[in-house]
């Protein structure tokens, strides 16, 4: 009894231990387009948006370390399932049930292992938006799936909640790219500094929004492109 | 993790060409065929045809023998398709693991090595007389102050060779080499000078005369709408060269 008592302890210190890490960690987000998935996050450059199959993408906040090996795990993953079976099989679900979530479960319940600091969402490109599939996973191995096409990956849940809510009410999808770069930036600087998150925040301009020294990291997972990989990184004025 | 996918392969047994069991690489050998590739004005073409034979029997003539392997290089294969198109896929995979999980896209030496790898793996099946492959490889080299494509050509065993004018492998490539040779040195234009159109025109060309005198090549045939595979590598820019715009060409030529 008294060593279960202590696993559920070491268990809940290590858990706000990674959301006490997690906190310095700024947000990113993804969003189902009429032209694809727009993955958007701000970094060191190659630390936050990356590619990982011909359909899939990643944008992910924590410690880098730990995020590259989310990372390789998950292309170690799609690309040996990939060469198996066909890249048609490669599939978020399966990655993610199979690959991705049991890895995170076990370094988080490994009490004598470091835990895995890192949390973020993948994404997969589909024939039409309704194909799209956004999973949000978090540094327990839990994951979901994004209903709405809207990720706002952030250590603060309720004010992850709150952006996506102030978001959907300005996003449309006919909207220009610009036009939704500058959205999801000023939610982005608003959530970094804390800010209440409501009508004062205005749209971002891409040119002279402050970003703190670091990059503007995005890419967009191309459903129009009739090569096989979609992933295609994009600069600040795409 | 080195990005290195072909290590990744004996620890997973999916391929063929990764295992210590000789027992799993005994294939029916099928070869004879023609692909080509040279220098042409913008770039490097490479053209094969659509037959694959065993022995007198015509088994398709539906067959891609030149395969993108990613967005900066191509491989034509002659020899046995089994092993060749494994080889092509393992390829192909291992190209974007490295470029993915590396970051950066792989140097061309290393492609062209891990060819020579992979023919070097396979020579205990070439030493029994199956399962040969005898490929054509052009990537783009970006390591040059102007970056350019090139065309690599190999051995059974795995040596490898840079051309700096034209490669033939398979069946056929005899003729298609002489012709290529001739051209280049006393043709007006020479196959380096051609233009896009005029070089596929040029590549459909030496295919059909290559299946004139070889049965294992299946050459060009308008009326039944038979084209060839041909591809254009260019810096950036792999573009297949579809049976339309070869139908379009080639019948210009025809006319004039």
């Amino acid at each position: 009894m008294s060593e279960l008592f202590q696993w559920l302890e070491a268990i809940h210190d290590r858990g706000e231990y990674v959301r006490d890490q997690l906190s310095h960690a700024t947000p990113v987000f993804a969003l189902s387009r009429p032209e694809g998935i727009l993955l958007v996050g701000v970094g060191l450059g190659q630390s936050k948006v990356f590619e990982i199959y011909d359909r899939h993408a990643i944008a992910a906040l924590g410690n880098p370390v730990d995020i590259e090996k989310i990372r390789q795990t998950a292309i170690e993953a799609a690309h040996l399932e990939g060469f198996n079976r066909s890249p048609q099989d490669v599939t978020l679900r399966r990655l993610m049930s199979y690959s991705l979530s049991p890895a995170l479960k076990n370094s988080f319940e490994s009490v004598f292992q470091p835990p895995l600091i890192v949390e973020g969402v993948f994404a997969e490109v589909g024939e039409t938006p309704q194909d799209d599939v956004l999973m949000e996973f978090s540094h327990d191995g839990n994951f979901g799936v994004v209903p709405d096409g809207l990720a706002v990956v952030s250590s603060n849940t309720a004010a992850a909640t709150q952006a996506k809510n102030w978001l959907r009410q300005r996003l449309k999808p006919h909207s220009h790219r610009n036009r939704v770069l500058g959205l999801l930036l000023a939610m982005w600087q608003a959530m970094t500094n804390g800010e209440r998150i409501g009508n004062s925040i205005k749209s971002a301009q891409l040119d002279t929004i402050d970003l703190g020294g670091r990059a503007l990291e995005m890419a967009l997972l191309d459903r129009k492109t009739p090569n096989k990989v979609k992933y295609q990184a994009l600069t600040g004025d795409a | 993790m080195d990005g290195d996918f072909l290590s990744l392969l004996p620890e997973h047994p999916l391929s063929r060409l990764r295992t210590s069991d000789p027992q799993a690489l005994a294939v029916h050998q099928v070869e004879a065929t023609t692909v080509l590739a040279f220098h042409y004005r913008q770039g490097v073409l490479m053209a094969g045809d659509h037959r694959a034979t065993a022995d007198n029997l015509i088994f398709s003539d539906r067959v891609d023998k030149i395969l993108p392997l990613d967005g900066d290089s191509l491989m034509a294969i002659a020899g046995s398709p089994a092993v060749a198109l494994e080889m092509a896929r393992t390829l192909e995979t291992s190209f974007e693991f490295y470029r993915r999980s590396q970051l950066q896209t792989m140097s061309l030496q290393a492609k062209t090595r891990a060819l020579s790898q992979l023919l070097k793996e396979n020579i205990p099946m070439v030493m029994q007389g199956v399962g040969t492959v005898v490929p054509i490889f052009a990537g783009v080299d970006y390591s040059l102050p102007k970056p350019a494509p090139t065309i690599h050509f190999y051995d059974p065993l795995g040596a490898q060779f840079e051309t700096t004018s034209f490669a033939s492998s398979g069946s056929g490539s005899g003729n298609v080499k002489s012709i290529l040779a001739f051209q280049e040195r006393w043709g007006s234009p020479a196959p380096h000078n051609m233009d896009l159109k005029q070089a596929t025109t040029f590549a459909l060309r030496l295919l059909t005369t290559a299946a004139q005198f070889d049965s294992a090549t299946g050459g060009v045939d308008p009326r039944l709408n038979r084209y060839a595979s041909v591809y254009s590598l260019r810096p950036g820019e792999v573009r297949r060269i579809t049976d339309e715009e070869q139908a379009q060409w080639w019948g210009k030529e025809k006319k004039a």
